[in-house]
């Protein structure tokens, strides 16, 4: 028994399974970034999602009703990569970069502040709690006002992090297709 | 070795043409995508389909090429691409240079003799 997910490729819907549909995003998350077309690509995955869900229809037949990840590994292979090259042969590329895309950037978190999302930013950052934090600042704000000055000069410098990405960065993920999925306001 | 080589020069080759070819298609009768493609699958110009997307798409971009969206009997509407004036202009202009390199080879071929 396998969970099975609905989606909708070229213009028709299919029910495919979760493993498949893993393989399936990713393969096209790939193929978009090595059109190296940026927002141009829309016209190519168009097309190609058409090309999907041709094959997909015809490898199910009557028989099938649930895509499954033979159908999508054969779909992968017959239609390749935008440049002619497999969709895994730079797996090694992309764990290089996801070793090196994971520095944390200090960012101020709109998902969970109170005021300025100074403390919950600066709480991702150094891994600890975030009422502490704001227990602290609220302490040196009466010491002398210092704590006033650095959440000011925080709130100025750390950028908010808006979009899923900014927050992928501020937790020290990489940014990958999933991780995007999670932070991103549209679900 | 050697023979992943030869492979490397045919499919450079292969490259330097799919774009004529593309447009010699087009230039005979209108064609959707998958038609396209078992076209140029049949004439061994492509491996992978994936390397033809992009180009349509550039293709299109540059005014070569136009599409149409047409019903279907069983599914929904196909993207039919057909060939622009301009594209017809600058088929031409293939057309001649693809000549003229054959005509250069052949010369070449028959001097070695």
């Amino acid at each position: 028994m396998k969970k099975v997910v609905t989606v909708g490729i070229g213009g028709r819907s299919f029910v495919i399974d979760e493993d498949a549909y893993q393989r399936l995003s990713l393969y096209l998350t790939r193929f978009k970034e090595r059109t190296k077309m940026g927002v141009q690509s829309g016209d190519v995955m168009e097309d190609l999602e058409q090309r999907i869900s041709e094959l997909f229809t015809e490898a199910l037949g009557s028989r099938l009703e649930v895509v499954n990840i033979n159908m999508v590994n054969n779909v992968i292979s017959q239609l390749g990569m935008p440049d002619g090259g497999t969709m895994d042969e730079d797996f090694g590329v992309r764990d290089d970069y996801a070793g090196t895309g994971t520095v944390k950037k200090l960012f101020r978190d709109p998902d969970n502040k109170s005021l300025g999302g100074v403390c919950s930013g600066l709480a991702l950052y150094l891994n600890t709690d975030v009422v502490l934090l704001r227990v602290l600042f609220v302490i040196a704000l009466f010491m002398g006002g210092v704590g006033f000055w650095a959440y000011i000069i925080f709130w100025i410098v750390a950028p908010m992090a808006y979009t899923a990405a900014q927050k992928c960065e501020m937790r020290g993920l990489p940014v990958t297709a999933e991780n995007l999925r999670k932070f991103s306001n549209y679900k | 070795m050697n023979e992943i080589n030869t492979d490397n020069i045919k499919s450079q080759m292969r490259k330097g043409v799919l774009e004529y070819c593309i447009l010699s298609i087009l230039n005979n009768n209108d064609a959707y995508a998958s038609s396209l493609i078992a076209e140029l699958k049949d004439a061994k110009m492509i491996v992978v389909e994936g390397t033809l997307y992009p180009l349509l798409t550039r293709q299109k971009n540059q005014g070569l090429l136009n599409y149409r969206w047409e019903e279907s009997q069983q599914g929904p509407p196909r993207k039919y691409y057909s060939i622009t004036e301009r594209g017809r202009e600058l088929l031409a202009e293939m057309d001649s240079a693809w000549a003229e390199i054959v005509e250069t080879i052949a010369l070449i071929r028959n001097n070695k003799k």
